[in-house]
Formats: C-alpha cells, structure tokens, sequence
C-alpha cells in the first residue's frame, strides 16, 4: 500500500466525474435526461470523491513533511558517521602511539636492569681511565709539540735501557770485542741488517758505552743531529698523525 | 463571476467544488465566461495531476514512513549518545613527571 496510488487513482475517478457532470448539464440544456435524478447522483458521487481526495492530499501532504524532516535526520546520521569515523581513527593513531611508547619504555627498563646487575663502582672506573691516560696513550701530553721524543708506546731507546737492553749488554770478550749475539745491542749490525735508527750509525761510539750510560741514547753524536732530527720530524709527523686519529 | 481559486501546493482545500459550482452558475445563467470557468477547471486539474506526481514521502504508506521516521530518530540519538560518551571519557590523567 502507498498513497501515491491511492491519490492517483481517487483524483482520476474525481476528474473523470468532473467530466461527466459538466457534459450531463450541457445535455441537460439542449434534451432531456434519460433518467431524472442521474445529475443529482453524479453530483452526489462527485461530492464524495471530492471528499475522499481531500482527505487523502491533506494525509500526501502531512507525509511530505514527515518526508523531509526523515531526510533532515538522515543528513544529521551522515554528519555523526563520520565524526565517528574521524573519531575511531584518532583512536587507533593514539593506540599506535601508545603502543610504541610502551615498547619503548619496556625496552628501557629492560635496558636499566641489565645495567644495573653489571654496575660498576664509578670510582674504579675513573682509577683505571685515569690508569690509561696517564701513560699519554690516548692523547697527547698538552705540551707535546713535533720534535719531542715522547711516544705512547715504548721506544727504541727505553727498550734497550730496559732489562732486555741491558742483559745483552754482557762482558765484550767475543770476536772482535763482541760477542756475535750483541751486535744488536753494540750497535754493530750485518749489512743486511743496516740500523734505521740515527743513534746506531757511529756504532763504535755506541758499543763502548758502558751500560749505565744507555740512558743517554738521545744524545747524538754532533754529525748526525741533523739526520737524527729529520728522522723525528718523520716519525713525529707519523706519530701526531696517528695520536690525531686516535682522538 | 468567477471565485477564488485556491492553489493546490498552498491552501489545505484541495476541492474542486467551488469551481464547479461557478461552472454550474455559468451554465444556469447561459454566461459566456462559462468556457473560461472550464479552461480554468481543465488547467487545474492538470496542474494537480502534475503535483500529485511530484509530491514527496507517498512512495510508502504512512505507516511504514512512520517507522523509518522512528528509526531514523533512534539511529540519531544513538549516535549522539555514543559520540559524547566517547568524547567525554576517561582522558589520561597526565601527572608531573616525578
């Protein structure tokens, strides 16, 4: 059932009686009418159909209203649909966020637990950064500038006033003055194994020294100061470029 | 003599009645404006055709209208009731960091 069908149908009977009478009483002027009371009846019928399509145009009417106040709560639904969608995504985004965050903190906390079952008391551990740096091995002395003999690790010179150095330094009664096992430590070397160090060129001057003046190694014979210095500058540049790398 | 002819789409009386009873005055008095009362009965009943077909909200009977009238206000009152218990709970009570 719908009204549409209703109206329709109740105003093409309204007009089709409209029709009729208008023609009755434009016969009823020129001849008689068949039967007598034939007018009054269409006019009776017409009457009640009027009524009928007033009746059902005032309730066509009242459903129009309704239908618009269905399409005004419709539009309303549309509005709040999506302000649930915006809504529920701003849920998830927060969610997400959260989720992440709360990783994070147990990654952390994960972290400083396991930190905390390896501590290490602070002031052993400055002793023995304070054990590392004091040797110069990680940076250079602040007054170190090219030329200084000072290196972070143990030179030439400081091995063979060491024990080592010192042990080859035994009594000269072998060949020559030299036993063949100290020609390192005399200074007196093969020809193949030529010294690269400045101080073992005048190896005569260095085997007769006697060992407690193995100290005096960065003294050098005047002839070759120039040599020796070079050879530090070498080094040197070597050695600030390495400690520069190094820090 | 002609009456009011009242507008179908805005007075409530949708009778043809007053225009017939001036065609039938017309006709009774033999007056010549009886062809224009029924040029005006034709044009109305025409344009009321035109309207009727028109009209919105008849594609279903006013009972059924009636329940998806209450249905659409329910969905809406749902969804406001949803949307504001939603926007007004419980937020992170966000303290000073100890």
């Amino acid at each position: 059932y719908v009204l549409f069908k209703p109206v329709k149908s109740t105003f093409s009977r309204l007009a089709s009686l409209v029709k009729e009478l208008i023609e009755m009483l434009a016969l009823s002027r020129t001849q008689k009418l068949p039967q007598p009371g034939e007018d009054t009846q269409v006019l009776e019928l017409l009457v009640q159909r009027d009524k009928e399509f007033q009746e059902l145009m005032q309730t066509a009417v009242e459903q129009g209203r309704i239908h618009q106040e269905m399409q005004q709560l419709e539009k309303e639904a549309e509005k709040r649909d999506s302000d649930i969608q915006l809504l529920q995504k701003q849920l998830k985004e927060a969610e997400h966020i959260l989720a992440t965050a709360v990783y994070q903190a147990k990654e952390k906390l994960k972290s400083i637990e396991k930190a905390r079952k390896g501590s290490i008391s602070s002031e052993e551990i400055i002793k023995y950064a304070h054990r590392i740096s004091a040797s110069n091995a990680v940076c250079a002395p602040l007054n170190w500038v090219p030329g200084d003999p000072r290196r972070p690790y143990p030179t030439d010179l400081e091995m063979r006033s060491g024990m080592l150095g010192h042990m080859s330094n035994l009594p000269t009664n072998g060949v020559n003055g030299h036993l063949p096992g100290d020609a390192l430590a005399a200074g007196r070397l093969p020809d193949v194994l030529t010294p690269q160090y400045p101080w073992q060129s005048s190896d005569v001057s260095m085997g007769m020294l006697p060992p407690h003046h193995g100290n005096d190694f960065g003294l050098e014979p005047p002839g070759h100061n120039k040599e020796n210095e070079d050879d530090v500058e070498a080094m040197s540049t070597d050695s600030s470029s390495s400690s520069s790398d190094s820090d | 003599m002609a009456s009011t002819v009242p507008v179908l789409e805005e007075a409530e009386d949708f009778s043809f009645l007053p225009l017939i009873h001036d065609i039938i005055k017309c006709m009774d008095k033999e007056n010549q404006d009886v062809h224009q009362e029924l040029n005006r009965l034709r044009v109305r009943i025409q344009e009321a055709r035109e309207q009727i077909s028109a009209m919105p909200g008849i594609d279903a009977s006013p009972a059924v209208q009636q329940q998806r009238l209450h249905m659409l206000r329910d969905q809406v009152r749902t969804k406001n009731q949803l949307l504001h218990k939603y926007k007004g709970l419980c937020m992170f009570d966000i303290q000073k960091l100890s």
